[in-house]
C-alpha cells in the first residue's frame, strides 16, 4: 500500500515538476525579450493662440509618430511610401500631373488633405490592396476612427509633411481653436511662459515693428515697399512668403537682407494669419 | 455477431439534416427580432371597434420589436468601477481559465464521438472503452467549465458594466438563445454520459452516436455564438460608427472575422482537447506497474497525441487566415499585431510551436521502439530533426530589433544585415511549412512502420511518394525565396498560399497513398507499452506548450484592439488602457497556465476516484465469525 | 508498377513536377496575381 502511494505521489511530483520547469522556460522567455509598455492615449491641451509656426511643424511631426500611428506604415519596410524619406512635395505634384489621378485636389495642400481622408482616390503603383489592381488604399481614413484626427490635427502634419523638406507651409494654419475650446480672450487664461496674442492686425503690425519701415496701418515709411495697395499685387501664399522668407522674393528697387528673417519666428500663428489676410485686403486706391 | 440493422444507421445523417436545417432557420430568426413585423403592435392588437378607445393607449413609444437607437456608451475614466486590483488582471485570469476548461469539454465530445464510431467500424473494444473513459474526464471538467463561465459574467458586469449593457443590446435576444443552449448541452452530456452502457450493441449504438452528434451539434453553435461576441469586439459589424445597430443580428455575427475565429478555434480546440486527453494518459502509464495497463495507456496516449498532432497540423493555416482577414479589415490592426508593437509575441510563440512540434515528433520517433518494423526508418530521424531545428532557429529570429541609438550605429541599422531577412514573414513561412511537412514525414514513418506493403505498385508508390515530398519542400523554398525576396510586396504575400497548398498536398497525398497502398498489408508485431518512460513526458510538453500559446494566442487577440472595447466604434479609457510589456502577459499566462494545470490533476484524480472501492475492513464483518 | 524502378522515379518526378508547377500557376492566379510561364510575376 505505501510503495504504491509514494509511486503514485513520485509520478505526480516528478510530472508537476518537469510541467512547472517548462512553463519557465516560456515566461523566462517571454521575460528576457525587450520590455516595450505601449503607450494610452492620452489628450493633450494645445493653446492654438500661441502657437508659432515652428511649434505647429513640430506638433504635426509630434502626431505623426504618434496619435497618427503613420509610422506603422509609412516606414522603410515597404509596405507604403516612406514619407520621412520622401520630398512630398514634390511627390505630391508629381501625382496630381499622374494621368491615373481621380481626385479633386489642384494643389499640393489638397493633395495631401486629399489622401488623408480619402485614401483610396489615388493609391501609388504597388501600394494597393490585393487584387485591387492599386484601386483600393490599404490606408484607413485619417478624420475616422480609429484615428480620428481632428482639421487641425491633419493640417499639423501637413505643415510637417512640407516643412521637413525644406518647403513653404502652405496649410491654413489655425487662427481660432476648435469649437469646444474656450477662446485665449476670454474666460480661461492661457497656459504660462506663453506669449499673448495680438487681437487685432493692426495691434500685429505694429507689436512686430512692420510700420517702423513699410507704409501701412496709418505709417508713411519708405524704407521697406507700400503695402497699402500689396494686396492687388500678391496673392495670400506670396504674402505669406515674403513674411516667413523676406529673401525669398525682393521687390523692385529694394535689397537683399534688409528685413528680419526672423519676423515670423516671432509671431504666433493666429498674429501671422491675420496680417496676411489683413495685407490682402489692402488693395489701394483709397 | 453483429448485424447492423440498416434503418437505424442512417438516424445520425437524418438526425444532422434535422439540426442543420433547424440550427440554420431558429437561430437568425430567434435571435434577431428586428425585422419580425412590418405592422406595429398598436395595428395588430387594435381592437375591431376603434371608436371609443383612446389612440394614444396603443401607441408605445418605442415599438415593441424595435430596438432603442443605442450609441456606444463613451466613457471616462471615473465610469469605470475599481475594487482595488487590476480590472483587466481580473477579467483576464476568469476569462482564460473559462476559454481553457471550455476548449476542453468542447474538444473531448468531439474526438469521443469519432473514436467511438471507430470501435463500431472496427468492432475493437478498446475504441469504445477510451472514448468512454476520456467522457468521464470530462464530465468534471464541465461543471469547472461552468463555473468560471458564471464568475466571468460577474467580474465583466461589475468591472465593465456599460460595456456589457453596450453589447448584450447589440446582441439582444441572441443572448438568451445562448444560456438556454446550455440546458441542451447540459442534458445531452449526462444523457451521452450516462446511457453509455445502456445505449452499447447494435441498435441502440446509433441512437447513442446520434446523441453524441446532437451534443457536438450544441456544443459547436455556443462555440459559434460566443466567437460572435469576441469578434464582433475587433471588427464590429451591423451598426454605424457610433455604434448604433443598423443591421439585423445576423450581420451582427457574421463579420469578417467571425468565420477565421470559427475554423481556427474548432480545429484548435480539438488539438487542445487531444493533448490533455494524453497527458492523462501519460500520467496513468507512469503510475502502473500492471503491464495490461500501461498497454492500454500508452496506446491510449498514442491515440490522443495522433489526434492532437494531426489537427494541429492546420492550425498554422488556419491561424494564417485569420491574420489575413485581420489585415483585410484593418491594415493597421493587422500591423500592430504583427509588425508593431505586439510582434515579439510571435517570437515566442515561435518558442512554443518549436515546443510542440519537437515534443510530437520526440514522441513519434520513441514511439517507433514498439515494432521492429521500425528500424529501417532509423537513419531517416536525425534528418527530421536536422530540418525541425533549423527551421525553429530561422522561426525564431526577429527581424526588427529594439534598440538604444548606440546599438542602432554598431549593428548598422535596426535589423542585422545577415540575420535580418530570416526574420521577415517570407523566411517564417518556409520554416513552418517545413516544420509541418517533416512532422508529417515523422507521423507517416510511424504509420508504415508496423506494415509490410504488398501491393504490386508498391515501387512506384513510394517513389511518387518521395517525389511530392522532394518538389513540395522546394516549392516552399522556392515561392518564399523568390517572391518573398526579389518580387513586390503583393506577390510576396500571395506566395503564401503556394507553400501553405504545398504543406496540404503533401498531408492530403501522404493520407490517400498510404491508405491505397497498405491495403491487405502485413502487420508487424506491435508492442503496446514497449515505450519509454522519457516519451511520457513529451506527451506532458504538449498540453502545457498548448495551454501557455492558447493563452499567448487569446492575448494577442486581445490587446489588437488597442485602446478600443469595441474597436473603432467604443473607446477604451479604463486605467488598464494600454498594452502591457511582454513580461507582465508572460507572468499572467504562467498564472492562467499553472492554475490550469491544477485544476487539471484534480480532474484527472476526481475521474480516478469513481473507481476506487474500499474493501470492507474485516472488523465491520461482524468479527472473526 | 514497371520492372524497371528507375522509369517509376522517372514517372513520379515527371507528374509530380508538373503538378506542383500547374499548382503554382493556378494557386496565384486565383489570387488575382498572374505567372509567366517561367513563373516570374506577370504584373
Amino acid at each position: 500500500m505505501k510503495k504504491r502511494f509514494r509511486q503514485g505521489g513520485g509520478v505526480l511530483l516528478r510530472v508537476l515538476l518537469f510541467s512547472l520547469l517548462l512553463t519557465l522556460v516560456f515566461t523566462l522567455t517571454a521575460n528576457l525579450l525587450p520590455q516595450v509598455e505601449g503607450e494610452a492615449p492620452v489628450d493633450r491641451e494645445i493653446d492654438l493662440a500661441a502657437l508659432t509656426l515652428d511649434g505647429f511643424v513640430a506638433l504635426g511631426e509630434t502626431i505623426f509618430k504618434g496619435k497618427g500611428t503613420c509610422t506603422l506604415c509609412h516606414n522603410d519596410m515597404g509596405r507604403a511610401p516612406d514619407i520621412l524619406a520622401i520630398d512630398m512635395v514634390e511627390t505630391a505634384k508629381e501625382h496630381l500631373a499622374d494621368p491615373r489621378y481621380r481626385g479633386q485636389a489642384t494643389t499640393v495642400t489638397e493633395y495631401l488633405h486629399e489622401s488623408l481622408v480619402d485614401p483610396s482616390v489615388y493609391v501609388v503603383r504597388g501600394y494597393g490592396k490585393k487584387g485591387s489592381n492599386d484601386t483600393i488604399s490599404p490606408m484607413p481614413a485619417v478624420d475616422k476612427a480609429p484615428i480620428q484626427l481632428n482639421e487641425v490635427e491633419m493640417n499639423a502634419v501637413i505643415a510637417f509633411m512640407e516643412a521637413k523638406d525644406g518647403h513653404e507651409v502652405s496649410v491654413p494654419l489655425p487662427d481660432s481653436l476648435p469649437d469646444d475650446a474656450p477662446e485665449p480672450a476670454g474666460g480661461e487664461p492661457a497656459a504660462t511662459a506663453t506669449p499673448v496674442a495680438a487681437q487685432s492686425p493692426e495691434e500685429a503690425l505694429g507689436k512686430h515693428g512692420c510700420t517702423a519701415c513699410h507704409a501701412i496701418a496709418g505709417s508713411e515709411a519708405t524704407l521697406g515697399p507700400d503695402l497699402r495697395s500689396v494686396g492687388a499685387r500678391l496673392d495670400a501664399p506670396a504674402i505669406r512668403q515674403s513674411i516667413v522668407d523676406p529673401d525669398a522674393a525682393i521687390a523692385e528697387g529694394y535689397d537683399a537682407g534688409l528685413m528680419p528673417a526672423d519676423i515670423a519666428d516671432k509671431m504666433t500663428v493666429s498674429e501671422l494669419e491675420m496680417i496676411v489676410d489683413y495685407l490682402l485686403r489692402q488693395r489701394g486706391g483709397q | 455477431m453483429n448485424k447492423k440493422p440498416q434503418l437505424s444507421r442512417w438516424l445520425p445523417l437524418l438526425w444532422l439534416i434535422l439540426a442543420l436545417t433547424g440550427l440554420s432557420l431558429t437561430l437568425p430568426s430567434v435571435a434577431g427580432a428586428a425585422d419580425v413585423s412590418a405592422t406595429t403592435l398598436a395595428e395588430r392588437i387594435r381592437p375591431v371597434d376603434a371608436g371609443g378607445v383612446r389612440p394614444e393607449l396603443f401607441a408605445p413609444e418605442a415599438q415593441a420589436g424595435e430596438r432603442i437607437a443605442m450609441p456606444a456608451p463613451r466613457l471616462k475614466r471615473e465610469d469605470y468601477p475599481s475594487i482595488g486590483v487590476s480590472s483587466r488582471s481580473v477579467v483576464w485570469v476568469i476569462a482564460q481559465m473559462h476559454l481553457f476548461f471550455a476548449a476542453f469539454v468542447l474538444a473531448v465530445p468531439l474526438f469521443v464521438l469519432v473514436i467511438e464510431w471507430i470501435g463500431v467500424r472496427t468492432g475493437d473494444p478498446r475504441y469504445d472503452d477510451m472514448a468512454r473513459e476520456c467522457m468521464k474526464i470530462s464530465m468534471t471538467a464541465y461543471s469547472i467549465t461552468a463555473i468560471f463561465g458564471g464568475t466571468l459574467a460577474f467580474a465583466l458586469f461589475l468591472l465593465y458594466p456599460q460595456f456589457m449593457g453596450y453589447l448584450f443590446h447589440v446582441f439582444d435576444r441572441q443572448v438568451l438563445v445562448y444560456a438556454f443552449l446550455f440546458f441542451a448541452e447540459s442534458a445531452f452530456l449526462y444523457i451521452y454520459y450516462y446511457s453509455w452502457q445502456a445505449l452499447r450493441h447494435g441498435n441502440r449504438k446509433w441512437v447513442h452516436l446520434t446523441l453524441g452528434l446532437m451534443l457536438n451539434t450544441v456544443g459547436t453553435t455556443l462555440l459559434l455564438i460566443a466567437n460572435a461576441w469576441v469578434t464582433f469586439m475587433m471588427a464590429p459589424s451591423g451598426v454605424d460608427a457610433s455604434g448604433v445597430v443598423t443591421g439585423s443580428i445576423w450581420e451582427i455575427m457574421k463579420g469578417p472575422l467571425w468565420n477565421p475565429i470559427n475554423l481556427h478555434r474548432f480545429i484548435a480546440n480539438v488539438a487542445f482537447g487531444g493533448a490533455v486527453i494524453g497527458a492523462y494518459a501519460a500520467y496513468k502509464f507512469l503510475s502502473s506497474r500492471d503491464p495490461k495497463l500501461r498497454a492500454h495507456y500508452d496506446w491510449m496516449g498514442y491515440t490522443a497525441n495522433f489526434i492532437a498532432i494531426l489537427s494541429f497540423l492546420p492550425l498554422p493555416f488556419a491561424g494564417y487566415w485569420l491574420m489575413a482577414e485581420i489585415y483585410a479589415y484593418s491594415q493597421q490592426m493587422g500591423i500592430t499585431a504583427m509588425g508593431g508593437i505586439l510582434a515579439w509575441l510571435f517570437i515566442v510563440q515561435a518558442v512554443l510551436i518549436g515546443t510542440i512540434l519537437l515534443a510530437g515528433n520526440y514522441y513519434l520517433w520513441s514511439g517507433m521502439s514498439r515494432t521492429p518494423g521500425a528500424r529501417r526508418y532509423y537513419w531517416l530521424i536525425k534528418y527530421i530533426a536536422l530540418v525541425l531545428v533549423g527551421s525553429f532557429l530561422v522561426w525564431v529570429t526577429p527581424h526588427t530589433l529594439i534598440l538604444s541609438a548606440d546599438e542602432m550605429k554598431t549593428l548598422g541599422g535596426n535589423s542585422h544585415k545577415l540575420l535580418g531577412p530570416l526574420g521577415i514573414m517570407p523566411a517564417k513561412n518556409i520554416a513552418v511549412n517545413l516544420m509541418l511537412i517533416f512532422t508529417f514525414l515523422s507521423f507517416q514513418l510511424f504509420r508504415r512502420s508496423d506494415k509490410e506493403v504488398t501491393v504490386s505498385w508498391a515501387g512506384f508508390g513510394n517513389a511518387l511518394m518521395v517525389s511530392i515530398y522532394v518538389v513540395a519542400v522546394v516549392n516552399v523554398v522556392f515561392a518564399g525565396v523568390y517572391y518573398g525576396y526579389f518580387t513586390n510586396t503583393v506577390y510576396k504575400v500571395g506566395s503564401s498560399v503556394i507553400q501553405v497548398v504545398s504543406t496540404l498536398t503533401v498531408i492530403v497525398a501522404g493520407v490517400v497513398i498510404d491508405s491505397l497502398m497498405f491495403r491487405g498489408a502485413r502487420k508487424l508485431p506491435t508492442t503496446w507499452g514497449q515505450v519509454s518512460n522519457r516519451a511520457q513526458y513529451a506527451l506532458f510538453a504538449l498540453p502545457v506548450a498548448f495551454t501557455w500559446l492558447m493563452a499567448l494566442m487569446g492575448y494577442v487577440r486581445s490587446s489588437v484592439r488597442t485602446h478600443w472595447h469595441v474597436y473603432t466604434v467604443m473607446k477604451d479609457n479604463s486605467p488598464d488602457n494600454y498594452i502591457p510589456t511582454i513580461g507582465h502577459a508572460g507572468n499572467m499566462m504562467t498564472i492562467v497556465t499553472v492554475l490550469f494545470l491544477l485544476f487539471v490533476l484534480f480532474i484527472f484524480w476526481v475521474a480516478s476516484l469513481a473507481d476506487k472501492k474500499q474493501p470492507k475492513p474485516a472488523f465491520l464483518d461482524g468479527g472473526a465469525a | 508498377m514497371f520492372d524497371n524502378s528507375l522509369i517509376n522515379w522517372v514517372l513520379a518526378i515527371v507528374i509530380v513536377l508538373a503538378f506542383f508547377y500547374g499548382l503554382d500557376h493556378f494557386v496565384m492566379s486565383a489570387q488575382g496575381l498572374p505567372l509567366n510561364l517561367d513563373l516570374t510575376p506577370a504584373q
